[in-house]
């Protein structure tokens, strides 16, 4: 069984605290995820998503505030509307759609997001490494 | 009367109450765009193959916003001229339709949804034709994923990232294309690495790509990429309940916000 390599992309307003709660709680959750702040998870594209498959993670984690929650108020609600059309290009095109995940994640859910990285993890396991993907 | 005439004299009649009329011209054996202005003009007039007019009227009207003017739509046209009035591409209060059905040869040619328009038209030219499925479409629709996968990498190979299928689409108007950026797209990579260019180019016509097919229509390399937009066009549907082209009212979804109880 191979180590996936998981990029999660937190946004510095919910996830990326949660994330941080996590840490500073001393919940254990797996090694296999880096985290990349950035400002809302609205602001993750689908370019973005593509080309860090492109560089090799097996899995993209996309974590932003649940919904009211977002500081630039619908930011998570183009998120929310593009994952899963970008789920479903990948699907079709031919790359699992469960590499790509999107997770609402308070600054208060650090167990939470603990939980969500492990599951994820498990998942992409599963599925072939993406480099033997891309060729 | 065929086809050909029909068009003229629904031409030749609508000059009368505009100032031109946007249709095909018969020009050293090919089409190409035309604004007919004259009747005299007229025994040029041509019909196939067709050719995105809806990008005309824009270019038209960037410079001459306040002109009346005529245009000849097939089903596609008027689908694409639906999607391109909602971004403010173009402006149809000024614009009547001549609305042209396409031949069941044609509809064959583009597996075509809807080969005849019907929501924007003042005059009907042609007799309506079946709607053709999408049998690539469904195919790939059956196929598992690895075999989706070694499918389209097979026909992006292929690609020589030549943008015809971007510059033939007429619901590629942004005056920056992401297609065009380093970070997304290297420049000297032919073909573009996957993934990239082609779902790039997927995710950005999603909500957008009526199915017209020009974008397939003009690609060199014969890559059958609406297949892929006609999946996702299906999906959208169902998530969203949005069909591209289909109604002026109903806003695309990726411009609104989501409909929650919070
Ligand atoms: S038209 Fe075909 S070959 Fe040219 S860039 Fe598009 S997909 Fe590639
Ligand atoms: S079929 Fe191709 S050219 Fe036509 S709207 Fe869709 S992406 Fe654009």
């Amino acid at each position: 069984m191979y180590e996936p390599k998981i990029i999660a992309y937190a946004c510095t307003y919910c996830s990326y605290p949660g994330a941080d709660l996590a840490g500073t709680s001393r919940i254990k959750y797996s090694p296999n995820v880096n985290i990349i702040r950035v400002l809302c998870s609205g602001r993750v594209s689908a370019e973005l998503i593509l080309r860090t498959f492109r560089e090799g993670a097996d899995g993209v984690l996309v974590l932003g505030c649940h919904f009211g929650d977002c500081h630039f108020i619908n930011g998570n609600h183009r998120t929310a509307k593009r994952v899963p059309i970008l789920q479903r290009i990948l699907e079709f095109s031919g790359i699992e759609p469960e590499r790509l995940r999107l997770e609402w994640i308070s600054a208060s859910e650090g167990e939470r997001f603990a939980h969500v990285v492990d599951e994820f993890t498990d998942t992409v396991q599963q599925l072939p490494p993406m480099r033997q993907v891309l060729g | 009367m065929n086809r050909l005439e029909a068009l003229r004299n629904a031409v030749g009649e609508l000059l009368d109450k505009v100032e031109g009329v946007i249709a095909l011209r018969n020009k050293s054996g090919h089409v190409a765009p035309h604004l007919f202005r004259e009747r005299e003009e007229l025994n040029g007039l041509g019909l196939s193959p067709k050719y995105p007019l809806p990008a005309t009227l824009r270019l038209i009207q960037n410079e001459y916003p306040e002109a009346k003017l005529g245009i000849v739509c097939r089903g596609c046209e008027e689908r694409g001229l639906i999607e391109m009035a909602k971004r403010n591409q173009v402006e149809l209060g000024n614009v009547t339709v001549i609305g042209l059905a396409c031949t069941a040869d044609e509809a064959e040619e583009c597996r075509c949804a809807k080969p005849y328009p019907s929501v924007l038209v003042d005059a009907h030219v042609g007799e309506r034709t079946e709607p053709v499925p999408d049998r690539v479409a469904e195919e790939l629709r059956q196929k598992e994923v690895a075999e989706r996968l070694s499918f389209w990498r097979s026909q992006f190979d292929k690609c020589i990232k030549c943008y015809a299928c971007r510059n033939a689409c007429p619901q590629c108007f942004c005056p920056e294309c992401t297609l065009e950026e380093e970070l997304w797209v290297e420049r000297g990579r032919v073909p573009p690495p996957f993934p990239s260019f082609h779902l790039i180019r997927a995710m950005h016509t999603a909500g957008k790509c009526v199915g017209c097919r020009e974008c397939e229509l003009s690609c060199p390399a014969h890559i059958p990429m609406t297949a892929l937009y006609a999946l996702i066009r299906q999906e959208m549907g169902e998530m969203f309940g949005y069909e591209p082209g289909v109604d002026l009212e109903d806003q695309p979804p990726l411009v609104l916000p989501m409909e929650v109880e919070i």
